[in-house]
């Protein structure tokens, strides 16, 4: 009799919990939760944890909740890819997010591409195959952008330099960032300026010292930096220890509002597609709040970018209406309009052939030490991504 | 005179992370692969201590100091101690799986994102002006002080101290040891702690110097080819290693390529290993038992 009984809980288990599970959106995050990287992408995912948590307290999307399931890979491309085959067959998931590093993307991209679900990368540098013409199950909502990044950043340099620019550019030893590099590299001489030093620091350094010095004895009035924000801080951090004087321009990550009033340079200057908490708009007061009533560890200013993810997903997921399924999540992905609030300079716009978006916006800010406080060097200015 | 500046700092770093694998190694025969793991735990103890005692820098990091050394016991007494008659091979497994517990903790506890002790101390970090132009921080400065007053201390201590004899009688030869009295489980435990007390403050200061992420356990295992390349019972070896290897890294990042600096310390182990297995300074003999 108990044989029996609990055979017919099994069954009723393994029929009544998918079912269960299909009452609601179900979205499967993989992420580098735990890992030397973790610092990048941890607060983007705790911050998409609380978007999607809001969205579900008022009611969800089209009358149903959204399940967001998250599994750590530790940045290890084995594990990533173990996390989405599970979300793919054993959760049923409608939609994927990666955020955790690019050496992932091969094995993720391939499973979801085996099973047709829809990839959203929010926090991880946008892959390839977002920009035109895009893979139709791609998406990317990243702030940062492969060679439109170094374009932008090349432009700055030459409208704030006040003489002939010596410049030094620093990446670090992962494939993305050096490649970057290069290709500012290539770009500077055609801007009219001299690239007098390249270093391409590995990750763990315990001393960026003889890198700095390097850059310092090239004599170079202007460092570019586009790497994990650990390299581009403590490669700064070393060369005004050396007593370096030239200006600093680095990549805007989650970190850099934080790492602007910390260090308190007046000739550090970042470049992102995020606005700054310091702005004080009306999102980030939103943002704010719902950090505060979670009670998050993770500071406020680093909320940004995995707010704009879990706005891009309740948008997507509204859209596609209710049953949804991988299919339907893909085709309304591919017409997302997002007023981002000002998170953004622009909205998030996709088409059939462009995943990443149609105008990339930068804005650059630095500290201003008469003011103490932090201010914009460069309103935004935008590219269009062809 | 920055290029010698530089290399000294990047020795006096090795070594203090490196002294750390010899303790151990020397007194039980035990490889210690959570090494990075502590050290990297030491410094976000001081981060918790300097948020506690702000304004008393000196308070916070002797309380820093004091936890690392209950912690380097209480892995000892609560599980290394639980591996005592088994293989190598299975406690310096043990050593594995703590590390990745302790990764897990610490990013549980204190969050993955970057962390600056220094802050919570409310100490700065000015650039000190030396000769020929050279410059260098104030915390690594004084990371060479404490390397030195380390390896001076403990070449004292395992010299002349009551309990420095015993580690040495204990690694030559424990079964000796105990039938002459020596408390084994003591002396492990004490290994333990020194060990774990010198890591922690290679972390510590490497932290008050440039801030602290999880990239830290990974400067604690390029710590280890260079106590491998000195001898792994040796502390003048482990000095010596940590010159060798800062020196052809510092080198080839000025000379060569940068990118070979991560690659060609661990050619120079293999390259060790190939032709004196037991390092510069090991002993041939105790080399057969790992």
């Amino acid at each position: 009799m108990v044989y029996r009984v609990l055979i017919g809980a099994l069954v009723y288990a393994a029929v009544a919990l998918p079912a269960a599970a299909q009452d609601a959106y179900v979205v499967g995050l993989t992420a580098a939760l735990t890992g030397p990287p973790s610092s990048t992408y941890a607060p983007a995912v705790e911050a998409l944890r609380l978007y999607i948590d809001r969205v579900n307290a008022s009611g969800g999307v089209n009358g149903k909740q959204i399940k967001l399931i998250i599994q750590d890979d530790s940045a290890q491309p084995s594990k990533a890819a173990t996390n989405v085959k599970k979300l793919i067959t054993q959760d049923n998931v409608v939609l994927l997010v990666n955020a955790t590093l690019s050496t992932t993307y091969a094995p993720v991209i391939a499973e979801a591409k085996r099973a047709g679900v829809p990839l959203l990368f929010a926090g991880g540098v946008c892959p390839k195959e977002v920009y035109p013409p895009a893979d139709p199950l791609l998406f990317c909502t990243t702030a940062f952008a492969a060679t439109y990044d170094s374009r932008a950043a090349l432009d700055f340099i030459k409208e704030t330099a006040k003489g002939p620019v010596r410049l030094a550019l620093v990446a670090m030893a992962i494939p993305l960032s050096r490649a970057e590099i290069d290709y500012a590299e290539q770009q500077a001489p055609k801007a009219g300026m001299t690239v007098v030093d390249k270093e391409v620091i590995p990750p763990p350094t315990p001393d960026y010292t003889p890198f700095a010095t390097k850059i310092k004895e090239a004599n170079a009035n202007w460092t570019f930096s586009w790497a994990p924000w650990v390299t581009e801080v403590r490669t700064l951090e070393a060369l005004r220890r050396l007593g370096w004087q030239g200006d600093y321009l680095t990549w805007a990550h989650i970190e850099a509002e934080g790492e602007l009033k910390r260090l308190k340079d007046g000739k550090l200057y970042v470049i992102g597609s995020n606005a700054l908490f310091q702005d004080k708009l009306p999102i980030h007061r939103e943002i704010s709040e719902a950090v505060a009533k979670a009670g998050s560890k993770y500071p406020v200013n680093q909320m940004a970018e995995g707010w704009i993810a879990g706005m891009v997903i309740e948008a997507a997921l509204k859209a596609a209406g209710w049953p949804a399924d991988a299919k339907k999540i893909r085709d309304a992905l591919e017409t997302v309009k997002l007023d981002t609030k000002g998170l953004r300079g622009g909205p998030i716009e996709w088409t059939k052939d462009n995943h990443f978006r149609i105008r990339q916006y930068y804005r650059v800010y630095r500290w201003d030490p008469a003011k103490s406080e932090i201010v914009q060097a460069k309103d935004w200015f935008a590219y269009d991504v062809k | 005179m920055q290029l010698v500046v530089n290399i000294i700092v990047l020795a006096a770093i090795y070594a203090l992370i490196a002294c750390g694998y010899v303790l151990i190694y020397r007194v039980s025969r035990v490889l210690n692969l959570a090494h990075g793991e502590l050290m990297m735990l030491g410094a976000y103890l001081l981060l918790t201590t300097g948020s506690l005692f702000t304004g008393h820098p000196v308070v916070a990091v002797a309380a820093a100091l004091l936890l690392s050394i209950l912690v380097g016991a209480c892995v000892y007494v609560f599980l290394m101690r639980k591996m005592t008659g088994e293989m190598v091979l299975a406690a310096v497994l043990t050593t594995i799986a703590l590390g990745i517990l302790l990764r897990g903790v610490m990013v549980l506890i204190w969050s993955a994102q970057q962390q600056y002790p220094a802050q919570a101390l409310g100490v700065t970090n000015p650039a000190i002006a030396l000769w020929g132009g050279a410059r260098i921080s104030t915390w690594s400065a004084l990371l060479i002080v404490v390397t030195a007053a380390v390896y001076g201390g403990l070449f004292v201590f395992l010299r002349f101290g009551r309990w420095g004899i015993r580690m040495r009688a204990a690694g030559q030869n424990p079964l000796l040891a105990a039938q002459r009295g020596v408390n084994l489980h003591g002396v492990y435990a004490l290994a333990w702690s020194l060990s774990t007390f010198t890591g922690g403050l290679a972390g510590m200061l490497i932290s008050l110097d440039s801030g602290l992420t999880g990239t830290m356990v990974i400067i604690g295992l390029k710590a280890f080819p260079a106590a491998l390349v000195g001898g792994l019972d040796s502390l003048v070896g482990a000095l010596v290693g940590s010159l060798i290897i800062a020196t052809t890294e510092v080198l080839l990042i000025y000379y060569v390529n940068p990118l070979l600096a991560d690659v060609v310390p661990f050619l120079v182990l293999i390259a060790m290993l190939m032709v004196r297995p037991w390092g510069l300074f090991g002993t041939p003999e105790e080399l057969d038992r790992v």
